[in-house]
């Protein structure tokens, strides 16, 4: 069952407009993005799936600033984040998004709290306290808060990620594969925790992923192709979500 | 070509830059020790040049069996197959108008020439003469001048027949004394009527030495000496400065030092380098490469690298090497040409080649002890090694403990003043090794205190808000690579600071002898009989001088408690310019009262009398009783033991009139010097008053300190240099080995100046630590060596000068970090969160 990509509209957070990125020049320039029109919802959880080289990374880049696309809009709230100069884009990066890694990406000098803090840090502005110490109790972070990444495990390394993310009650988090380093009961935790803070705290969230099993968790999937939407899920369950996915490969 | 060697060379030609800073490290070491042989050369062949008078083409010098060398066995010489130039040196010496002047000969041409003509020609005839320029001034002796002067003596030493000389030229000469006069041999030969030359120098082909020499023998005869050119330099610097030895093993003592921060910077490079490749490493273990094969293909890495850097660093230290001469012409500074030694630059490529061979040994050896399974982890789950094991501690605390011992044996055995026997030479090596052992000993606990003196230095930077945390914290973070970088950056600042602090001990040192020997321009000195009391005021009135300050002098005064002989003088210290910075052991000399005594280091010696302590000076029958002002560490000025108030001098029986009077030309420079002296001598007339010009001793005693300064300036400046490569390139390396964190920072909203910043800062931060450390080992060591040398020397803390170095050192580790800074701030957060 596949709907068409739903059109941007108020209620997106995050959209792209015929979003199209070009690797390289002339022969060998690769199309990752080939013209993507895709609107997030608000306190939403979307997974975006697709085989490898279908560009659900990039995606995820040009839609959170860190890459810029060729053409085309990528648009967070009503900021064309395609236009702006490095400058706003360092300064959307720290005020509006959060990004959890599959590496986890921790400063090893810094101490968990330390790692938590460091967006606010960087931003000059204090942590919401109410919200930090939901974080890491909901996190079950609350004995590790001084111990150092190399003291952690992969899962409580995920979740200081996860709370780093968060902590900036950001506009949309994007997720780069927050499970493809974990076990499969750490990942369950971390995709919970994902899926409950929509709930509980309307937060908006947008992962990449390539796991049926950790796309269930999310309300919509998007499926991507040779660079462009080629279906849309709305809350599947992993068999759904695998059959399509097939289909995708099978129709190549 | 091995599989692993052919992966390792194809990583090298792959990533070039990493190469290169690998290279940079190597090429810099190379470059400055080689740099620093060719100073040792340069240095060598100044002060030589300066304190010799043979010149350094004069491969042999033949001096005759009694009194000199028959002109006849010159000519035999100069026909010897493979000398190239053949000179008799003669001096001959005659008074015009009542000043001496002397004749010395040269050829005026070719290399045995020490002279340059630089006004008229050089004399061809017989009575043509060429003077100094100062000889020209003072003597009026202006070119096509004609004087009289007897140039032949009798047997009683009644001067001859005066001959009219004219003078056709001016010449400048290493050293103007103002009373000197240049001809060739032949002529000179002729005006005396000498069949004898002093010495013959001989210049030789290459490769001819051996030769010439047994062919030099058998015409000198038995009993004729023939030695080599650079021992006859050696043993006349020797005669005129007995330190010139110390100033040797100094130099040679900065090039051991130098030679160890190349190894620890190259060393240190490695070990990153390595770092970065374990997971390369890995894999290769992990598909089968054995651990030696690994080993072996590091070691030819780094033999290469060694070889082709060694050749580039020689090479450039070659070019500076010939160009800091002719740098230093065009600013008025003679120094010496440092040839090209061949030997010593073989040497230093070998030495590149091992050294860097033997750095890649440790971290290469670890690198492949790395386990396979290492290549299957991510980056960010093997953090750095923090601590350091307990053979490397136990090994460390030894080093230190070593350190201390050899230091206190030095401190035990400092000499005392004036001790005779004293060997400053093995001393000094020893207070080097002490300094050496310690150095090893902070590189062993480096990453243990690293932690200690960042949490100190980096708290005002931690208050400066989350970069400064960050800095502070990536510093701390590789405690280890943070110790490495520090120890280089404090190698340079322990040799500066100890350079600065034993400079400024010269310097007080100098100025004491300054202050002893040549207070003033120009001293006027009475011989039987006093100079008139109203000489002093007829001096005063003379528009060309000032500062007139006449004294008196008694002597065989002695002190209460001892029967040595001193001799006492009334000089007004204050009204001296020239020893207004004398320095004392204690008290003070300023505003001298009647009843009071400054006493010499030796009167304090003999008489055992502190400051503060009463006293009676006796001279004959009359005394005085006194109470010790204060102390000095050497001579009193004008090489007295004692000086004390006019009332007092007085009371002791001197006479009214003055032994003496010290006067400054009222303007620096040689024009002033020459009137003032000309207005002294038309003012002080006389039998047995004699005029002497202390002003040229002071230029020769400064000349010869801004030369050796400029030297230890090169030298140190050499240390600096590789200091800052070093943090330069640990900085670069550093960057490059945390792409992924400052993809990650930048992703997390850190802005482009923002990650500049933090990677400078940290940056400045190893110059912080470095020159910490550095610091608290230079001035103690500085300290030591200044009292090993046993020159009695006072020990000085230059703080001003010390500050500014640390400043310095701080801002300049801070831009070596700054390029680094930006190419890590311009990669962008997607590629730097991509990279492994």
């Amino acid at each position: 069952m596949t709907t068409l990509a739903s059109e941007p509209g108020t209620l997106a957070a995050v959209s792209a407009v015929d979003l199209v990125k070009v690797y390289g020049a002339g022969d060998t320039a690769v199309r990752a993005l080939d013209g993507v029109t895709v609107g997030f919802e608000r306190a939403q959880f979307t997974a975006i799936m697709g085989p490898s080289g279908s560009g659900k990374s990039t995606l995820m880049h040009c839609l959170a600033g860190l890459d810029k696309a060729t053409s085309g809009r990528a648009l967070l709230g009503g900021t064309d984040l395609t236009t702006q100069p490095d400058r706003v884009l360092t300064r959307v990066r720290r005020e509006r998004i959060g990004f959890v890694f599959q590496s986890f990406n921790l400063l090893p000098q810094l101490t968990a709290e330390q790692n938590i803090m460091l967006p606010l840090d960087l931003a000059g502005r204090r942590a919401e306290r109410g919200l930090f110490s939901h974080l890491t109790t909901t996190l079950g972070l609350t004995d590790r808060l001084n111990h150092r990444p190399a003291e952690l495990s992969g899962g409580q390394q995920q979740r200081v990620a996860v709370a780093r993310a968060l902590v900036t009650r950001p506009e949309v988090v994007f997720a780069d594969e927050p499970t493809g380093n974990l076990d499969s009961r750490s990942g369950a935790e971390v995709l919970l925790f994902l899926r409950n803070s929509v709930r509980e705290l309307g937060q908006t969230i947008v992962m990449v992923t390539h796991d049926p099993g950790a796309a269930a968790y999310a309300d919509r999937v998007v499926l991507l192709a040779d660079g462009r939407v080629a279906g849309d899920l709305d809350r599947p369950g992993p068999d759904t979500i695998a059959t399509a996915l097939r289909d995708l490969a099978a129709a190549r | 070509m091995s599989g692993v060697l052919r992966t390792q060379l194809g990583e090298s030609a792959r990533r070039p830059s990493r190469l290169l800073l690998t290279g940079m490290a190597v090429l810099v070491a190379s470059f400055v020790v080689y740099a620093t042989v060719l100073a040792q050369q340069i240095t060598r062949a100044s002060i030589l040049d300066g304190l010799s008078q043979t010149p350094e083409a004069a491969a042999l010098v033949v001096t005759g069996k009694d009194n000199g060398v028959p002109t006849e066995q010159l000519a035999r010489l100069a026909r010897v197959p493979g000398v190239t130039a053949a000179v008799g040196r003669v001096d001959a010496g005659g008074e015009v108008n009542g000043r001496g002047l002397s004749l010395s000969s040269d050829p005026g041409s070719g290399p045995l020439s020490t002279v340059k003509v630089t006004e008229g020609h050089y004399p061809a005839r017989t009575g043509e003469l060429a003077v100094t320029p100062r000889t020209a001034d003072r003597m009026g002796l202006r070119v096509g001048t004609t004087f009289q002067m007897a140039t032949t003596y009798d047997e009683d030493g009644r001067p001859g027949k005066p001959r009219s000389l004219t003078v056709v030229g001016v010449v400048s000469v290493p050293d103007d004394y103002g009373q000197q006069a240049y001809a060739p041999q032949p002529q000179i030969s002729a005006l005396t009527g000498a069949d004898r030359v002093s010495v013959v120098e001989l210049a030789v082909a290459p490769g001819q030495e051996a030769p010439v020499r047994s062919a030099a023998e058998a015409i000198a005869g038995a009993g004729a000496g023939v030695r080599s050119g650079a021992d006859v330099r050696l043993d006349e610097a020797r005669a005129v400065a007995d330190d010139v030895d110390d100033v040797f093993s100094v130099v040679a003592m900065f090039v051991a030092i130098t030679l160890v921060a190349a190894g620890l910077v190259a060393a240190s490079t490695f070990r990153i380098i390595f770092a970065q490749r374990t997971k390369q490493l890995a894999l290769l273990r992990a598909v089968g490469a054995g651990r030696g094969a690994l080993v072996r293909a590091l070691i030819a890495e780094g033999a290469m690298t060694g070889l082709a850097t060694g050749v580039v660093g020689v090479l450039a230290a070659l070019g500076l090497g010939h160009l800091v001469p002719v740098i230093a012409g065009a600013f008025g500074t003679d120094l010496a040409s440092p040839g090209v030694p061949v030997l010593p630059a073989l040497g230093v490529i070998a030495l590149a080649v091992v050294g860097t061979v033997l750095a890649v040994l440790t971290p290469a050896v670890s690198a492949s002890k790395v386990s396979p399974l290492e290549a299957l982890r991510t980056a960010s789950t093997s953090p750095a090694r923090k601590g350091i094991g307990w053979p490397r501690a136990v090994i460390g605390v030894l080093l230190a403990g070593g350190a201390g011992l050899v230091a206190a044996y030095v401190i035990m055995n400092l000499p005392t003043p004036d001790q005779k026997n004293y060997d400053p030479q093995s001393m000094l090596m020893l207070v080097v090794a002490s300094g050496g052992l310690a150095f090893l000993a902070l590189i062993a606990l480096g990453p243990v205190l690293v932690r200690p003196l960042l949490a100190a230095a980096g708290w005002p930077l931690r208050r400066l808000g989350p970069l400064g945390r960050l800095a502070v914290g990536g510093v701390g973070g590789a405690p280890r690579r943070a110790a490495a970088v520090s120890v280089v950056v404090a190698l340079g600042v322990t040799l500066i600071a100890g350079s600065l602090v034993g400079a400024s001990s010269v310097q007080a040192l100098l100025e004491r002898e300054t202050a002893s020997s040549a207070p003033a321009d120009f001293e006027v000195t009475a011989a039987d009989t006093p100079l008139d009391p109203k000489l002093a005021d007829q001096v005063r009135a003379r528009r060309e001088l000032t500062h007139v300050v006449p004294y008196r002098k008694i002597a065989a005064v002695t002190v209460t408690g001892s029967e040595t002989k001193l001799e006492a003088n009334d000089l007004a210290m204050d009204a001296v310019p020239g020893i207004a910075k004398l320095d004392v052991k204690k008290g003070t000399w300023h505003g001298l009262r009647p009843g009071q005594v400054i006493i010499s280091g030796f009167a304090g010696d003999v008489s055992d009398l502190k400051v503060g302590d009463r006293t009676t000076i006796t001279a004959g029958r009359r005394s005085v009783p006194v109470t010790v002002a204060a102390t000095l560490p050497d001579s009193a000025p004008l090489g007295s033991g004692l000086v004390l108030t006019p009332q007092d001098l007085t009371t002791l029986g001197a006479p009214a009139g003055y032994s003496g009077l010290l006067a400054d030309a009222v303007r620096s420079g040689d024009v002033a010097r020459n009137a003032a002296d000309a207005a002294l001598r038309q003012t002080v007339t006389g039998p047995g008053v004699g005029v002497t010009v202390l002003a040229d001793q002071r230029d020769e005693i400064e000349s010869a300190l801004s030369t050796l300064l400029l030297i230890a300036i090169g030298l140190i400046g050499l240390t600096v240099l590789i200091a800052v490569v070093g943090v330069g390139t640990t900085t670069a390396l550093s960057v490059v080995e945390r792409v992924r964190e400052s993809g990650l920072l930048r992703a997390l909203g850190l802005s482009r100046g923002g990650l500049r910043a933090m990677l400078t800062a940290e940056s400045g931060l190893y110059g912080v630590l470095g020159a910490l450390l550095g610091l608290l080992l230079g001035v103690p060591y500085a300290w030591l060596a200044v009292s090993a040398l046993g020159q009695n020397a006072p020990l000085t803390l230059p703080g001003f000068r010390l500050v500014a170095v640390f400043v310095v050192l701080v801002i300049l580790t801070a831009l070596a970090g700054v390029l680094p800074a930006r190419r890590a701030a311009r990669v962008s957060p997607v590629v730097a969160l991509a990279t492994e």
